[in-house]
């Protein structure tokens, strides 16, 4: 593992060069070319605002409704679109695969570092948000790098899984659409975590991005009216942490214990 | 002399399954037949001994499925060895893909430093040998234009002129000459005959006899994935020729 990550480290310009592609290519021949990463954001922030409080009309029962779900939607967008280009990565390059030497774990290391970008920009947009919002900051804004850290682990032990095993089965890409889907309910985006009673509380926040988005909320939102008067339980957060370093371990494990019969699959 | 490509005792096994890449219906399927795995293995290559002085031209021949492109893989380190020994001294660049990784929505300029940066050059590497690529590419201000405004021909020109500049001491060729129009061809014939003069080893597939015989003075004919002959170019395909040439005579 040792001799894998410093070949990576050899090759890390070619890493940046791919999410650069990735990142020119997305939105080359558009208009706006990259403004759309911000815009993207932009307008979901303004949908799920006038959506939540004025359409559904919950401004006047539960203040911050809304903050709450965009807090929790730009990481689980980083979350699932992680996951769903990493898992067609492979299979896409093979070309290249076949033909040259590079260690293969930069495809889908860097279709996640380009969602990253992605994510950066759109956590832009979510301080402009706090801000226009008058929501103020509080000291536990200084944990946010640890959870972005986190989540990044998360998603690349993940992604190095899911690519690795779309070579063997396709229907991995599918599967991992489907799991998605059914993990966003288990993931308080469109609900508060504070409907989840304490009896099933512990069960629940053992799902990693489930708990990394209520540390994000708790983060973002500790000046914002609290829709869980929970605090954030940094015994279990360990766990959580643990967690996302452990998958990220074992997914470059497992994709490297693999990496070299792609060729020949392909 | 020092040695540039040691091969010594190289076996390589390809699990071939009938049904391409597989599915988890595939999987079960097997699981309920198990004992009857669809799973073929098969030996591209067996017993592989080979020694390359640095400097030295070498072609490797033999008909289609004979292991040559399976070689030129292991040299470029794209597949494992199953079994043996697989050295190679200096850098390796192999012109086994043209523009890998090219990307039609990027410029020239753009696609020259993923491709290259994908051959393991650095971005300092790429930005001092531009010019010399540009250049050596030959297609003039259409380097700031889009790949896909370009001809087949133009992409080729790009991607050789990155390969041909990445200063390999071990340049890997598998029938790049074949495709390309006579002025392309001759270029790639005037930069290897460069490298050679220059002490760098080549090692160079083809099933062009006539172009063997131009680049390589020494041959070695691959059959069934094991060597059959090497020596001098001279000898290895006039027995070549006679080979095929009964084996033909044996169908009729």
């Amino acid at each position: 593992m040792i001799a894998d990550l410093k070949e990576l480290y050899r090759y890390r310009e070619l890493l940046l060069n791919l999410v650069i592609r990735d990142l020119k290519v997305r939105y080359k021949n558009s208009v706006l070319g990259f403004f759309w990463s911000l815009l993207n954001p932009l307008i979901q922030v303004l949908v799920i605002t006038i959506v939540f409080h004025y359409v559904l009309g919950l401004r006047a029962r539960v203040r911050d409704y809304s903050a709450y779900v965009i807090t929790a939607l730009m990481p689980w967008t980083f979350f699932q679109m992680s996951l769903l280009d990493a898992s067609q990565s492979v299979l896409m390059h093979f070309a290249i695969l076949k033909k040259v030497y590079m260690p293969r774990e930069v495809i889908p290391m860097s279709t996640v570092l380009a969602n990253f970008v992605h994510f950066l920009l759109s956590l832009a947009v979510l301080f402009a948000y706090a801000v226009v919002r008058g929501i103020h900051f509080k000291p536990m804004i200084l944990f946010l790098p640890v959870v972005v850290v986190l989540q990044l682990l998360l998603n690349m032990g993940l992604a190095l899984f899911v690519s690795a095993l779309n070579v063997y089965y396709e229907d991995v890409k599918y599967i991992v659409a489907v799991l998605t889907n059914v993990l966003f309910y288990l993931t308080p985006v469109l609900y508060p975590s504070g409907f989840i009673g304490d009896e099933y509380f512990t069960l629940y926040r053992l799902n990693p991005i489930a708990h990394l988005i209520i540390a994000y909320q708790k983060c973002f939102l500790a000046g914002a009216r609290q829709l869980d008067p929970r605090p954030l339980d940094f015994g279990l957060f360990g766990v959580t942490a643990a967690m996302c370093i452990g998958i990220a371990a074992a997914g470059y494990a497992f994709y490297n214990s693999r990496k070299w019969e792609f060729a020949e699959r392909l | 002399m020092s040695v540039a490509i040691e091969v010594k005792g190289l076996w390589k096994a390809f699990n071939v399954s009938h049904q391409g890449i597989g599915s988890i219906k595939g999987a079960l399927v097997d699981l309920i037949r198990r004992g009857r795995r669809r799973q073929e293995r098969i030996w591209g290559l067996q017993d592989v001994n080979l020694l390359v002085e640095a400097g030295e031209s070498v072609a490797v021949i033999g008909r289609n499925g004979s292991g040559k492109s399976t070689l030129l893989g292991i040299l470029s380190r794209v597949y494992k060895p199953t079994k043996g020994e697989v050295r190679v001294n200096g850098r390796v660049s192999s012109l086994l893909e043209l523009g890998a990784g090219f990307h039609p929505d990027l410029t020239g300029i753009e696609n020259i430093y993923l491709n290259g940066s994908i051959l393991g050059l650095s971005r300092r590497e790429i930005t001092r040998k531009l010019n010399d690529i540009i250049e050596f590419s030959e297609l003039g201000s259409f380097i700031d234009a889009p790949l896909k405004t370009y001809s087949l021909g133009m992409q080729m020109r790009l991607g050789f002129s990155v390969a041909v500049q990445t200063d390999p001491d071990v340049l890997l060729v598998d029938e790049v000459l074949a495709v390309g129009d006579e002025a392309f061809q001759q270029k790639c014939y005037r930069t290897i005959e460069r490298f050679q003069k220059e002490g760098r080893t080549i090692l160079f597939v083809s099933h062009d006899l006539e172009a063997v015989r131009r680049v390589a003075p020494r041959s070695v004919w691959l059959d069934s994935g094991r060597v059959v002959m090497d020596g001098p170019t001279a000898e290895v395909t006039e027995a070549y020729v006679e080979r095929m040439r009964s084996l033909g005579e044996a169908k009729e």
